[in-house]
């Protein structure tokens, strides 16, 4: 008998077109921390008229995009929403960055006023600002764990959560979600949503690896993966 | 000229003199600010005078004007050009203001305009040509998106409907509207043409601009240029008037390619400068400059290449190249490639505003591809080491050597176990790296451009 390979399917949600800021990375750093416990990562693209079923993976990354690319992905998006909905009800976890983070939500105004429609699988909405961007360092801390998470925003649309979800963490430097409530990101079941680029796998392994698990243990709920990723250094900076 | 204009040109051109003459500095961009500020029409009174090509888009544009203007001045002596770094409206009025001419004939101004300043330059230049290069995501924390950056760019051709283009054809992006200007095409069509497939996940600029289906490729050079088509009705490449035809070979050094079906050779590594010469023979033949004298200028090109030079630093041989985005970094990736003999990697991050102050970009670099080189060794540093750092070892490249301050970075390149060293830095850990290398007598004269 050889010794069961464990593997996490990854599923690149609309990686050809929402791929503006390294986002990529995500899968990277994933893949880095998993193969150091013996674990192996794949991923599948997931574009315009592709097949989605969320039985069929284990984690989904959907970074985010320009304005242009963001409007063609979000009609196409409805057509798997329900899945993508089943999968996220089921507790799959996703990482959603700035574009993808907000088509997970009921809507976002673009730069010039148009509005979109996502697909409400949580119920957070994205207004726009008439002329400016947050662009710059970002620092936060989730209130929960107490960890220091760090990235890199760089967005014009303004994020709100309503009270069934809970914030990434609050700001210690930077704008956030929207520059008023001290909110970055959102955490809604094994969703994490958030403005940061960098990528924020690859600056931040405790959030790493905590998806990692998370996506671990509900794949093969039998295996102690608390304890095999006790010994794997967590990347930060 | 107007009176105005006349008391503007002579503030503008006191001012170069004091600062070039008397106090020994360069810059053009201040006499312009100077003369602007007098007479904000300034420059559409300086530029009736000349026959204007502008160089546009995000990648090579200092390269590729260098070399148009070369080329160009194999047939027309009397030909301006702007510094690298001039490139916006002030520095654009200064090269202008203080251009010394013989007027034997209309003379040529090659001028490299930033993407973002051409609809400002075209309120008063109205071009003779427009040469378009590529447009890649780069500093977008400046610009926003590929696409504005398309329209910013379109939005000054519209204001020259008359100026004739001449653009990359392998470049999707740049057939997205119907302009009325006359336009000319230059692309690659040295391989196989029957293939049938799609860029890979992560390339930018791959939505057709008719239906916004994902395009196909025959063939793909890099990134997303290449030959490409719709499945879904007829859009495809424009019919190319010049074509690198065959690439007979790649080296770090040089790259020996045919255009039209004549041989040339440039004395640099890496495609992405073929494209360069290939734009300059395409503004060449425009301007009816023959593929001889075209030849005769690529031979005598050696030290227009200054972003890509060699150091012998104690016996190493020591090759700085600039990286600024993902598409760079790939094409540097590419040329380190064709290296035959093992060598080691010194990657330098700095995130000042000229590097671009975001970092990920990194990370949509292909590093991993490395591993199929002669790679011996990898030195991380500069002030964003770390991020390089993990890019690397996340790569795959366990064991590096880290210098966050660039003054050691001397003593751990002539300590490394190969010959040849490739150091990949952004622009201003270039700049510190060279300062150091000026310091300790490696390099001569000045460390800016």
């Amino acid at each position: 008998m050889t010794e069961q390979q464990y593997n996490v399917r990854v599923a690149h949600l609309y990686g050809d077109l929402m791929n503006t800021y390294g986002d990529y990375g995500n899968i990277i750093a994933l893949r880095y921390y998993a193969q150091q416990i013996g674990v192996e990562v794949s991923d599948q693209l997931v574009s315009l008229g592709d097949d989605f079923n969320a039985d069929n993976f284990d984690f989904a990354l959907f970074g985010g995009g320009q304005d242009y690319e963001q409007s063609i992905v979000a009609p196409d998006l409805q057509r798997i929403g329900s899945e993508v909905r089943r999968f996220i009800e089921n507790d799959g976890p996703i990482i959603a960055v700035c574009g993808g983070y907000q088509l997970l939500g009921n809507y976002f105004i673009m730069a010039d006023g148009t509005r979109v429609e996502g697909i409400g699988a949580m119920n957070i909405y994205t207004e726009n600002q008439a002329t400016t961007r947050f662009i710059g360092n970002v620092t936060i801390k989730n209130p929960e764990t107490g960890e220091e998470y760090h990235g890199f925003e760089n967005h014009q649309g303004r994020t709100y959560l309503s009270n069934q979800e809970r914030p990434l963490g609050k700001v210690v430097i930077g704008n956030g979600n929207n520059g008023e409530d001290g909110n970055e990101g959102v955490i809604y079941r094994n969703v994490f949503g958030t403005y940061f680029h960098g990528p924020i796998l690859t600056r931040n392994g405790n959030l790493a690896l905590r998806m990692l698990e998370l996506a671990l243990v509900r794949k093969y709920p039998t295996v102690d993966w608390h304890s095999k990723l006790a010994n794997v250094t967590p990347e930060f900076f | 000229m107007t009176i105005r204009s006349s008391f503007a040109s002579f503030a503008g051109k006191s001012t170069y003199w004091l600062l070039h003459d008397v106090l020994h500095r360069g810059g053009t961009s201040l006499p312009g600010k100077i003369a602007t500020n007098i007479d904000p029409d300034i420059l559409k009174n300086l530029a009736q005078d000349f026959d204007v090509v502008l160089v546009t888009g995000t990648n090579g544009k200092t390269l590729t004007t260098a070399l148009i203007t070369r080329v160009l001045r194999e047939k027309y002596p009397d030909i301006i050009t702007n510094p690298s770094g001039s490139n916006m409206i002030q520095g654009i009025t200064g090269t202008l203001l203080t251009a010394k001419t013989a007027h034997n004939q209309r003379p040529l101004a090659v001028l490299e305009v930033d993407e973002a300043n051409v609809v400002l330059i075209t309120k008063y230049i109205k071009p003779k040509v427009f040469v378009l290069t590529n447009i890649f995501r780069d500093q977008l924390d400046r610009y926003g998106e590929i696409y504005s950056t398309y329209q910013k760019i379109v939005d000054g051709i519209k204001l020259a409907p008359n100026a004739t283009i001449i653009a990359n054809g392998d470049s999707p992006i740049f057939m997205r509207d119907d302009l009325p200007n006359k336009k000319f095409f230059y692309g690659f069509n040295h391989m196989d043409q029957s293939a049938d497939f799609k860029a890979p996940a992560n390339t930018d600029g791959v939505l057709s601009p008719t239906d916004n289906s994902i395009l196909h490729y025959h063939s793909i050079t890099y990134a997303n240029l290449g030959d490409y088509f719709s499945t879904t009705d007829d859009f495809k490449r424009p019919q190319l008037a010049h074509a690198v035809t065959k690439i007979n070979q790649l080296h770090p050094k040089f790259s020996n390619f045919d255009i039209d079906g004549t041989t040339f050779q440039i004395e640099v590594g890496g495609l992405y400068n073929i494209y360069n010469a290939l734009t300059a023979y395409a503004v060449g033949r425009f301007f009816e400059v023959t593929p001889d004298q075209i030849h005769h200028a690529f031979e005598s090109n050696a030290q227009i290449f200054g972003r890509q030079e060699s150091i012998n630093v104690d016996g190493k041989d020591v090759t700085i190249v600039l990286v600024k985005n993902p598409v760079g970094a790939n094409q540097i990736i590419d040329m380190i490639a064709t290296e035959a003999d093992d060598y080691s990697l010194m990657a330098l991050l700095n995130a000042n505003y000229a590097d671009g102050i975001d970092t990920s970009w990194i990370w949509d670099a292909n590093f991993e591809k490395l591993h199929q080189t002669n790679i011996k060794n990898v030195i991380t540093g500069g002030e964003r080491y770390k991020d390089f750092n993990v890019r690397l070892k996340m790569a795959g490249f366990t064991d590096q050597a880290v210098y966050p301050d660039l003054n050691d970075a001397i003593d751990a390149i002539k300590a490394v176990p190969t010959k040849k060293v490739y150091v990949m830095a952004t622009y201003t850990a270039m700049l510190q790296l060279r300062t150091h290398l000026l310091e300790q007598g490696y390099i001569k004269g000045r460390v800016t451009e």
